[in-house]
């Protein structure tokens, strides 16, 4: 906090405004290469649509791979920016100030992402809609009992619960920045987006209720949400899906891969705007702190998959695991366990929680092995199963690899036009920790 | 800013919007698949009601056994082959080269007019009259030298009117007619002239007997009549009655035949006469013999088992045990003649067998002279050499070639494609231009099977008809026709034939068949009605033979094996592509090998321990190395080795044939030497060695299972035959139903459909496979996509390698896996579309339309039995034409798996329900079930008690796979029974 008291109202809406000044050159250069990978993620889209799914590395009986990877591993990237938005607030835990607008960001932007999978893995995408229970002149109900509607109605309530709720938080600070920009279309944007926003006390009192009680509101999605997720797998038969830890394991990996996400994004943001005052490493030490615990869930709940494999005493369980630590994929397994439990182990110390560079570099490291969890536990499950004549090993291919790209270019995207267009840092939040502005001194303190 | 009216839009901006909707409404239009316009028939052809289907009887030209078939016609399309339930031969069922014949007819390869090779070497399209001119051009050349035997009609095995046709046209030219088969067994009917001086290849009657003994006769795969023995063999090896036959067989490589057998004994190779008089000599010795040793006394006792198990690497407990139980178990029968293991010496080795037959006291139970084949009386191979020979000499002016291929099936030391070159005028008559087409002149393409009229006789009791099941496809002409039109314009000789085409022939020459039988009425019922059955059969009785005990020129030894090299190589025939004639057609490259489930291409079997010594792994490419020269070819690592000798398949390693034939794999019969089995004068297959080398090249073998072992998991399910005689099986056996808190499915009241399948019965031959492509509208994808495990195949053929103490020290199991339609299905829950949900007679529905392919369907699959179409798939024009109308070709994207024929369920029920009853047990069969010559799956009604398949769903031996998962399959598999531990 020491670093806050030399800050003042002013300050901070200088400072967070000038954010969204017009966009240099760096900018640029991370924007248009951005584009085009984005471009190339379309481009290959388009090319497995017209030629068939043939395209992707599928073999029989691998029939889900990176897509449903990179879809689990975006909706668990967005459920640490609620967790920290959300239920952090409802615990008023201060750290999460400074950082918890990215975080919002992110989940928004992850939630997006993720969303284009579901379509992009589908045989027949453009009949994507009929997953929708709309009235139809055919008189067709959608499947109520599979996951994959479960998923359709979390993930769209995931969706527009977090749009509105990062909407909404946004309004105070819109209508700051409304206050502040001259040029003409930026302030008609600003103006529109911030409905009006006077500051007035009534209006104060019902904005913060407001956002107390879509905290509420999205709390219980942070851990819904990922559990109908991962019942996707465990309401399977399959050996290595079907298991009841699913539901805390995933939310669990959920939360531990957003934090490393957010620490990704937040670090190079805090350094090329200088943020330093703003995001400070008590903020990192919480999120250190909670890394820590997700972390050892997540490693715990590797541990009782394999316990329950053996003691289940069931062929087909321990020829799945057995298969999963030592066979063709044995690489990957490891390279998930280094990454998501023997990596974090440094944040236990204090220096290491405190120093920025080693953070980054562990949620780096974090992101990689939760991706790598969710294509072990699809594609090596499915790798193996009941039937040993059907087994069969998955190699993802260039049109996989290019969209996955094109995927993380487009949350990127969507990422570097927030942090030009609106307020990264909350303004209306910060504030409340700072002295209120007074026109005279205040002798009596 | 300026007043915007409020409310209605401006007629420009309305104008500008409906301009850029519909214009991007006509260009996303564009992008939708073609409308495609369906023409009733105004005036219906006659006997064509479209949606109700004609079948014609036939017979089946693939190989010689002869098999009936009948072909279903929809529209003017054959779309679908089944045996012929008449034919006696094979009583419905049909091998995968039958279900084939279908992608011969509809090959988008086919010669589809005249072809005359210009100067320049070049094949170009001609009419018929041109061609028909140029060859009496040259005939009338040929026949002016007139040398007598300078015009040849080289043709496959021709029993009936086209091998008289030919014979009265080469006679009446002055030419003559060979019949060249490349698997001719005439080692077989040289020994059987020995010992019953009847020199022909007679019936066996495996049906009957208890204990079969196998000398490398590879019977289910294509030793003289596949089908018919399949079905035998399927009738003494299953269990009924508490009891069931037993098999035991004898090679040094356990072929497809050899894994059906209960005990595979690997033996020295070439040395298979001299086990034979081993047993023999154990028998007599013993005082087991029925007969006692005859004349051949003092021969048995130079051959005592000691001896003999020295010089053949069986061990003398082997060779008493199998004395004991072939004279026990009665009847019994020895067989042997195998193309694969034919020897220098094979002669020997069929005499031998006879000798251990006639010392059981077989002759005249299991051996069946009263009905022999007519495959005896092709020519033999010193005929074929001798005219290569006057080829060579530049004899020959005229080759005809028809139904034979030699220049791939004779071995390139022999010097075919050098002395066919030769021959200055060379007609083909093949429909594909093969090989041996490539040489011809002139090529004169005969209509294939399904358009032809002929007949064929494949042995005494069976006079096959053939006849037309659609117009022809192309503009190819019946090679009847062409003699007797060419004949005709041929100066001097027009009037060798009275009759003015072939089907005229035919007739005429089944006026006589009518006369001497006793059917009595008028020709023309007689002809229809043979028509109608595929033929005329006839019951035979078995003819007495006598033995002769004179052996001289008869020398037991070991044969000859040309070559320094380590290894003996053994060529084998292949299943699926015979002699290599099924190589061009796709659904035969993408049948799995049941064995190594290889796909389109060859391999080398090598066994397990020399692999590892010489550092050879699957799918490391391999030099053989024989003095005639050498093929490269993957390494596969099979237990059913022997440790000396390696083994590739005949059949791949075409240079020509179309595209699905060419540059793919090697031809073995290339590296072999000409070398003839002495006695008999027939090729031998099996007379070289080799040196085998690895090249250092390495692709990962394509194959459509990766794994060979059950992995502890109760797949193939096994019991002893002691268990069920004690009843002991019966007792453990209960009705479990697993838990279930659900209440139980409505279900329809009518019809529940299941299937039983006899593990006992099936012998791993895969055509159910094919007969599932061609009813389903299959599509075959190739090799890269088989490699990225994409192949469609809704059956599969699931082959497992399980270590046992038996003699072979391994056991090979089968099993066929589909869609087990399950009562509670893991797959219907989790499709979020309903694509696949319970219908309510039992079956899982796939609702294709519906389908978006989330897949999820698949991931839930315990048994992984649901394909998706990862491309639109095509199907070359013609193979279009063969597709079955009752049944959907998926588009990409869509889920598709077996759906027990439902297209043939809803027929059934429509029949039924139009005579007002239910369908009755037996009347519908799942296309799988159809083709099997072993009768190993059953489908029917669960619901109606009398069915078989409610029967055997409650046999003792029934079991579900993984039954534990409780998918509740409405397929029942019974069991394997193990003659000694299970």
């Amino acid at each position: 906090m020491s670093e806050q008291t030399s800050l003042t109202y002013a300050k901070v809406n200088e400072d967070v405004i000038r954010m969204l000044d017009k966009p240099t050159v760096k900018w640029l250069a991370l924007f248009i290469p951005t584009l085009g990978i984005v471009g190339f993620g379309l481009f290959c889209f388009l090319y497995q649509v017209y030629t068939g799914l043939g395209v992707a590395g599928y073999r029989h009986p691998v029939f889900w791979g990176v897509y449903i990877t990179d879809f689990v591993f975006w909706v668990g990237i967005a459920h640490s920016g609620t967790l920290i938005s959300a239920i952090l607030f409802l615990f008023r835990a201060s750290f999460r100030i400074s950082i918890y607008r990215i975080a919002e960001g992110m989940t928004v932007f992850a939630v997006l992402t993720a969303g284009l999978f579901p379509i992009i893995h589908l045989g027949r995408p453009w009949f994507f809609y009929w997953l929708f229970p709309y009235p139809n002149q055919r008189e067709l109900w959608v499947n109520f009992k599979s996951p994959l509607l479960w998923d359709v109605f979390a993930v769209s309530t995931y969706l527009t619960v977090s749009s509105v709720f990062f909407f909404v938080g946004m309004i105070p600070d819109i209508a700051a920045i409304r206050d502040k920009v001259t040029e003409v279309p930026r302030k008609i944007l600003y103006s529109i987006l911030s409905l009006g926003w006077k500051g007035s006390n009534w209006e104060w009192l019902h904005y913060t209720r407001a956002y107390l009680y879509f905290a509420a509101f999205a709390t219980p999605l942070v851990l819904s949400v990922h559990s109908v997720v991962s019942w996707d797998f465990a309401m399977a038969d399959l050996p290595g899906w079907h298991t009841t830890i699913f539901a805390p394991y995933f939310v669990a990996g959920a939360i531990f891969s957003g934090l490393g996400m957010v620490i990704s994004l937040t670090v190079p943001i805090r350094k090329i705007f200088h943020l330093e005052k703003y995001i400070t490493l008590d903020n990192y030490d919480g999120m250190a702190k909670m890394i820590i615990l997700t972390s050892m869930i997540v490693g715990y709940a590797y541990g009782t998959e394999f316990f329950m494999a053996w003691y289940s005493g069931s062929p087909y369980e321990w020829g799945q695991f057995y298969y999963r630590a030592t066979g063709e994929y044995a690489l990957f397994y490891w390279i998930m366990v280094a990454c998501n439990v023997l990596i974090p182990i440094p944040l236990w110390f204090k220096s290491v929680r405190r120093n920025i560079k080693a953070l980054f570099i562990i949620s780096i490291f974090i992101n990689i092995g939760m991706w790598f969890e969710r294509f072990n536990i699809i594609v090596i499950s499915l790798s193996r199963g009941f039937d040993p004549a059907a087994w069969g090993v998955y190699k993802p291919s260039w049109v996989e690899l290019g969209i996955t790209a094109g995927s993380f270019a487009w949350f990127f995207m969507f990422f570097l036009l927030f942090i030009k267009t609106l307020p990264s840092v909350s303004i209306a939040e910060m504030k409340e920790f700072l002295p209120v502005p007074r026109k005279e001194a205040n002798h009596h303190g | 800013m300026s007043q915007e009216k409020k409310g209605g839009l401006k007629r420009r901006d309305f104008l500008k919007i409906i301009g850029v909707a519909g214009g991007t409404a006509a260009v996303t239009g564009a992008c939708s698949p073609p409308v495609e316009q369906i023409i009733p028939y105004v005036i219906p052809p006659e006997g064509i009601i479209p949606g109700v289907p004609n079948w014609y009887a036939s017979t089946c030209r693939e190989c010689p056994a002869g098999c009936g078939i009948v072909v279903k016609n929809r529209e003017g399309r054959a779309i679908k082959v089944e045996g012929n339930p008449k034919n006696p031969i094979n009583a419905g069922g049909s091998c995968a080269l039958g279900q084939a014949m279908l992608q011969g007819l509809y090959n988008p390869d086919r010669i589809r007019s005249p072809l005359i090779k210009n100067d320049t070497g070049r094949m170009q399209p001609a009419g018929w009259e041109n061609a028909e001119t140029a060859l009496v051009e040259k005939l009338q050349e040929a026949m002016q030298k007139g040398s007598g035997s300078n015009i040849v009609f080289l043709s496959g095995h021709t029993p009936g009117s086209m091998g008289n046709l030919i014979d009265e046209w080469m006679t009446a030219i002055g030419g003559r007619h060979l019949s060249y088969e490349t698997y001719a067994f005439e080692p077989l009917t040289e020994a059987n002239r020995i010992v019953f001086g009847i020199d022909k290849i007679p019936t066996y009657n495996i049906d009957k007997t208890k204990y079969l003994l196998s000398f490398g006769a590879d019977f289910l795969e294509t030793w003289v009549s596949p089908t018919l023995y399949t079905r035998q063999f399927s009738e003494m090896h299953s269990y009924k009655d508490k009891s069931m036959g037993k098999f035991v067989y004898i090679d040094p490589r356990a072929s497809l035949t050899g894994v059906n057998a209960d005990e595979w004994v690997s033996i020295k190779p070439g040395t298979e006469a001299i086990l034979a008089l081993g047993i023999a000599s154990a028998i007599v010795s013993g005082g087991m013999s029925a007969n006692g040793a005859g004349p051949f006394g003092g021969l048995l006792s130079r051959y005592t088992p000691d001896k003999v198990s020295s010089m053949t690497d069986v061990p003398e407990e082997t060779i008493k045990e199998i004395a004991r139980e072939f004279s026990s178990m009665q009847p019994s029968l020895a067989i042997g003649g195998g193309v694969a293991t034919t020897t220098t010496k094979a002669t020997e080795t069929l005499v031998a067998v006879n000798i251990l037959n006639y010392v059981a006291g077989n002759i005249g139970q299991t051996i069946d002279f009263g009905n022999t084949l007519t495959l005896s009386d092709v020519s033999s191979f010193d005929d074929i050499s001798s005219l290569v020979e006057s080829m060579s000499n530049g004899e020959v002016d005229v080759l005809f070639v028809y139904n034979v291929n030699p220049a791939f099936t004779l071995p390139k030391s022999m010097g075919f494609e050098d002395a066919i070159d030769k021959v200055p005028f060379v007609v083909s008559f093949s429909s594909f231009m093969d090989e041996t087409t490539e040489k011809a002149n002139l090529v004169m393409p005969d209509n294939t099977t399904l358009e032809s009229w002929g007949d064929f006789i494949p042995n005494e009791s069976v006079h096959g008809l053939i006849q037309p099941v659609m117009t022809p496809i192309f503009n190819t002409k019946s090679t009847g026709d062409v003699i007797i039109s060419v004949t005709g314009q041929l100066k001097g000789f027009e009037n060798t034939f009275s009759q003015k085409d072939f089907y005229d022939y035919l007739r005429n020459a089944w006026k006589e068949v009518w006369t001497s039988s006793t059917g009595g009425g008028d020709f023309d019922s007689f002809w229809d009605k043979a028509l109608e059955d595929g033929g005329i059969y006839k019951t035979t009785s078995p003819v007495p033979v006598s033995v002769s005990g004179d052996l001289s020129g008869v020398e037991f030894s070991e044969p000859e094996f040309q070559g320094d090299g380590d290894f003996y190589f053994m060529a084998y025939p292949s299943y699926r592509y015979y002699d290599g004639r099924g190589a061009n057609k796709p659904w035969l490259q993408e049948l799995p090998d049941a064995l190594t489930t290889g796909v389109w291409d060859s391999w080398v079997e090598i066994n397990t321990e020399t692999a590892e010594k010489l550092g050879i792994k699957l799918g490391d490419y391999v030099r053989i190395e024989s003095p005639q020269g050498a093929i490269e070819t993957q390494a596969y690592v099979y237990p059913g080795m022997r440790p000396d000798t390696v083994a590739v398949m005949i059949g791949e390693g075409h240079t020509s044939y179309g595209r699905y034939a060419k540059d793919r794999g090697v031809n073995p019969i290339t590296i072999l030497p000409v070398a003839k089995d002495a006695l008999s004068g027939g090729f031998a297959w099996f007379t070289t060695k080799v040196n085998i080398s690895k090249t250092g090249k390495y692709t990962p073998f394509v194959q459509t299972q990766y794994t060979t072992s059950e992995e502890d998991r109760p797949m193939v399910g096994t019991v002893a035959l002691s268990s069920l005689v004690s009843g002991e099986l019966e007792q453990e056996h209960g009705e479990h139903e697993e838990p279930d808190f659900y209440p139980p499915v409505k279900h329809s009241s009518q019809y529940r459909w299941g299937m039983a399948i006899d593990l006992q019965k099936c012998t791993g031959c895969g055509a159910c496979i094919t007969a599932c492509y061609a009813e389903n509208n299959i599509p075959f994808v190739g090799k890269e996509l088989v490699a990225k495990r994409r192949d469609m195949a809704w059956l599969r053929i699931e082959r497992y390698f399980e270590k046992t103490d038996n003699k072979a020290g391994f056991d090979t199991r089968f099993l066929p896996m589909l869609c087990q339609q399950c009562g509670n299905a893991p797959c219907e829950p989790v499709c979020p579309v309903f694509a696949t949900y319970h219908n309510p007679e039992g079956l899982n529905g796939m609702v294709y339309n519906r389908c978006v392919g989330t897949r999820y369907c698949s991931n839930n699959c315990t048994y992984k039995v649901r394909k998706f179409n990862w491309f639109s798939y095509k199907f070359p024009e013609p193979l279009n034409w063969q597709l079955n109308p009752d049944v959907t070709v998926r588009d990409k994207g869509v889920m598709e798996k077996c759906t027990f024929c439902i297209q043939r369920i809803n027929y059934a029920k429509d029949q039924a329900k139009d005579n007002g009853r239910k369908v009755l047990d037996g009347e519908l069969q799942t296309a799988c079930q159809q083709t099997c010559a072993s009768g190993a799956i059953e489908f029917g009604n669960l619901l109606d008690e009398e069915s078989k398949v409610s029967k055997l769903s409650h046999d003792e031996r029934g079991y579900k796979v993984l039954q534990s998962i409780n998918t509740q399959p409405s397929i029942t598999y019974l069991k394997k029974v193990k003659w000694d531990k299970a």
